[in-house]
């Protein structure tokens, strides 16, 4: 009996000294933590107000932000939604997610451009993928994406979808291909090659990847899932 | 205790090699040396860990109950794995999204948990924490070496830089995990040659 109380207590001793030196740590690096993913974020940002067609920046450089309080400002939320666990919308088929916030912005010669982040199960977790919209009035158009998150998938195989020219399959695309929703050219039974394969996408949204990512199909997937999904949200919040 | 310092240090970088020749780490060995900063860092990591993690261990040695001694052993790796990866998050947060989950999972790696059993347990608190480290270069030189061959031969670069022309077709088999399994082979099929003869 005696020896059960011995043991227990040296268990609870070590256990709570583990974890004070854990939650030491912790609130140490907290900080630098939080500032290194804002710090991605905005990086993300600036690379997708990045023109797609002109390779111009959308927004002049002094109006992107730089600071947390900065990109609040931006932060736009639309009525009808509920927020819940941080996420403002989930995709019909529930495979998509979109995260809270989302961010509008207005272009130097003045179009709304609508900044989302939305994630979808890759082929080991989450891929998240901050992606760009342009309302032109008639239909939104996709301006430019960026892989957030990505580090379930295989490194050499999915993980590749970090590469930009790999990310640069994904965009521009014209409404008409948006509306008729993105998917890889394997699931759309296609193999595009040279010009092909940017028509394929601005129009039908067929997004040409099985060259690039030989063996990977499921990451890409993801990402689509992801971009449709964000579509679906701007939709639904009256966006045109 | 008549080992010396240096005996200890040496005998996990070559004849104990944990890699080569305990054939332990295996897993990670895989996954993570297609290139060679990740292998670098995560050689780091796993020398950090099993280095601290021998020496707490074998501080505590005299009053864990042995009945326990595994689940504190994994409680102490755990939190120094923990501490690496949410530092490693903090101020490199590019590196620790290329090792993704590998980093926690040095705390089932098994030179770790090996060394605290066969050394940490039974030895002092110096000797431990040089055997550990110790353990640790050895994996990440064999590490290193392999993904030295990876990457060179499926990017053509070397830590990032390219050195191979462009002309110069990516073997996408070095990529993938397959390669690393020749590769180890091939390493310890070398290595071991001399060793088994002077037996």
């Amino acid at each position: 009996m005696r020896d059960y109380f011995k043991t227990g207590i040296t268990l609870m001793i070590i256990t709570v000294i583990a974890a004070f030196a854990l939650s030491a740590v912790y609130s140490i690096v907290k900080e630098p933590i939080a500032n290194a993913e804002l710090g991605a974020k905005l990086l993300a940002i600036r690379s997708v107000l990045k023109d797609s067609t002109s390779g111009g920046s959308l927004v002049s450089d002094e109006r992107i932000p730089s600071t947390a309080g900065d990109l609040a400002k931006f932060e736009w939320s639309p009525s009808g939604f509920q927020v819940e666990d941080g996420i403002i919308y989930r995709s019909d088929n529930g495979r998509g997610k979109v995260d809270n916030p989302v961010y509008r912005f207005t272009s130097d010669d003045g179009r709304e451009i609508y900044i989302a982040i939305a994630s979808a199960v890759g082929y080991g977790g989450d891929v998240k993928t901050m992606a760009s919209f342009i309302s032109t009035g008639t239909g939104l158009k996709l301006n430019g994406i960026k892989v957030l998150e990505y580090s379930q998938e295989t490194p050499g195989l999915g993980a590749n979808i970090a590469n930009s020219d790999i990310q640069k399959r994904f965009y521009p695309v014209e409404p008409s291909g948006l509306e008729r929703e993105l998917k890889v050219n394997k699931d759309a039974g296609v193999t595009p090659i040279g010009e092909e394969i940017d028509l394929k996408r601005e129009t039908e949204g067929i997004v040409t990847v099985t060259d690039v990512m030989t063996g990977a199909t499921i990451t890409p997937r993801a990402v689509t899932v992801s971009i449709n999904t964000m579509y679906q949200f701007l939709k639904k919040a009256g966006v045109k | 205790m008549a080992e010396s310092k240096k005996e200890t240090f040496m005998a996990n970088i070559w004849k104990n090699n944990p890699v080569i020749v305990q054939i332990l780490g295996i897993c990670s060995a895989l996954a993570v040396t297609n290139n060679m900063t990740n292998t670098l860092i995560m050689g780091i990591g796993l020398t950090f860990a099993t280095g601290f993690s021998s020496l707490t261990i074998s501080a505590l040695r005299k009053y864990i109950p042995k009945n326990v001694r595994m689940i504190v052993q994994v409680l102490i790796i755990a939190t120094y794995v923990i501490i690496l990866d949410i530092v490693l998050k903090a101020y490199l947060p590019s590196i620790s999204k290329a090792l993704g989950p590998y980093v926690g999972l040095i705390i089932t790696n098994c030179i770790i948990m090996g060394r605290a059993e066969a050394y940490a347990q039974s030895h002092g608190p110096v000797l431990s924490f040089i055997d550990g480290v110790s353990a640790g270069v050895g994996y990440s030189l064999i590490l290193l070496l392999i993904a030295f061959i990876r990457e060179l031969l499926g990017f053509g670069s070397i830590f990032g830089l390219r050195v191979l022309p462009e002309s110069f077709t990516p073997w996408v088999i070095m990529i993938t995990a397959p390669s690393a399994f020749f590769i180890i082979g091939t390493i310890i099929w070398i290595a071991r040659t001399p060793l088994v003869k002077k037996k």
